[in-house]
């Protein structure tokens, strides 16, 4: 299960698990946000190669009109696979306690 | 003993799979730390399989405890050879243009577990992928350039 909401000048919460099943509806939510977008991650459990690629997707289109996107309160695990994926290179990430 | 469960080939099943993992790890008391990345390796996998796979027969997953952690198996049925072992590298020091989603689940499963085995019966056209993932750790920036699960 996944949530989404905020956005529009302030952050994009996101919380539960951003998997293969959920990264559509994802996609979707932050396709219509523009110019630096924050998500808060703190209740984000999960993430799979497919929230990855929504990420990704996101951060080089908002790149592309100025924009970017940057994570927020990001757990150990998640920074693990930030890290092996190299994004931790390529989105501006806040670890989270 | 072991617990094993059998599961149609499309994506909407993963949630039926994590509740899976779920219940097994309960059921054989295994490290729940280890959860989150024998959802990660197996939903890959899975994943993998309902995209490129051409056969119909459902998926098989065995978990089995080990010392520290779980033995996964994942079966295919009627399946071509395609060993997720010997998978493209990505190149992960790529500038976010000119990077592409495409791979990096199977990129990543050797970094979050112990072992990872593949193996073909031509005969039966069956593949089973066997991964390991325990609470020892390979040391970070071990010989094959893997960090390893921070344990």
């Amino acid at each position: 299960m996944l949530t989404i909401e905020g956005g529009d000048g302030g952050p994009v919460v996101v919380a539960g698990r951003l998997d293969a099943t959920q990264s559509a509806a994802a996609q979707s939510y932050l396709d219509r946000l523009d110019g630096v977008v924050t998500l808060d991650c703190a209740g984000l459990e999960y993430l799979s190669s497919a929230g990855l690629g929504v990420l990704l997707k996101t951060h080089k289109r908002l790149l592309g009109a100025g924009g970017r996107l940057r994570l927020t309160q990001v757990n150990r695990h998640l920074q693990d696979i930030f890290s092996y994926s190299g994004f931790d290179q390529i989105l501006e990430i806040e670890p989270g306690r | 003993m072991s617990e094993n469960a059998e599961f149609p080939r499309r994506i909407d099943a993963l949630a039926a799979v994590v509740a899976f993992t779920a219940a097994a790890f309960e059921r054989l008391q295994a490290p729940l730390e280890l959860r989150r990345d024998v959802d990660f390796v197996l939903e890959e996998l899975f994943t993998n399989v309902v995209k490129y796979g051409r056969g119909m027969a459902p998926v098989a997953i065995d978990i089995a405890p080990i010392a520290g952690g779980v033995e996964v198996t994942l079966i295919e049925p009627e399946a071509e050879r395609f060993d997720v072992t010997r998978a493209p590298e990505v190149d992960t020091t790529l500038p976010a243009a000119s990077r592409r989603p495409g791979g990096l689940g199977l990129h990543l499963i050797p970094r979050l577990v112990d072992s990872v085995k593949y193996d073909y019966s031509e005969s039966e056209r069956c593949s089973r992928i066997t991964f390991r993932k325990t609470r020892t750790c390979p040391p970070p920036g071990d010989a094959a350039g893997h960090g390893g699960t921070r344990c």
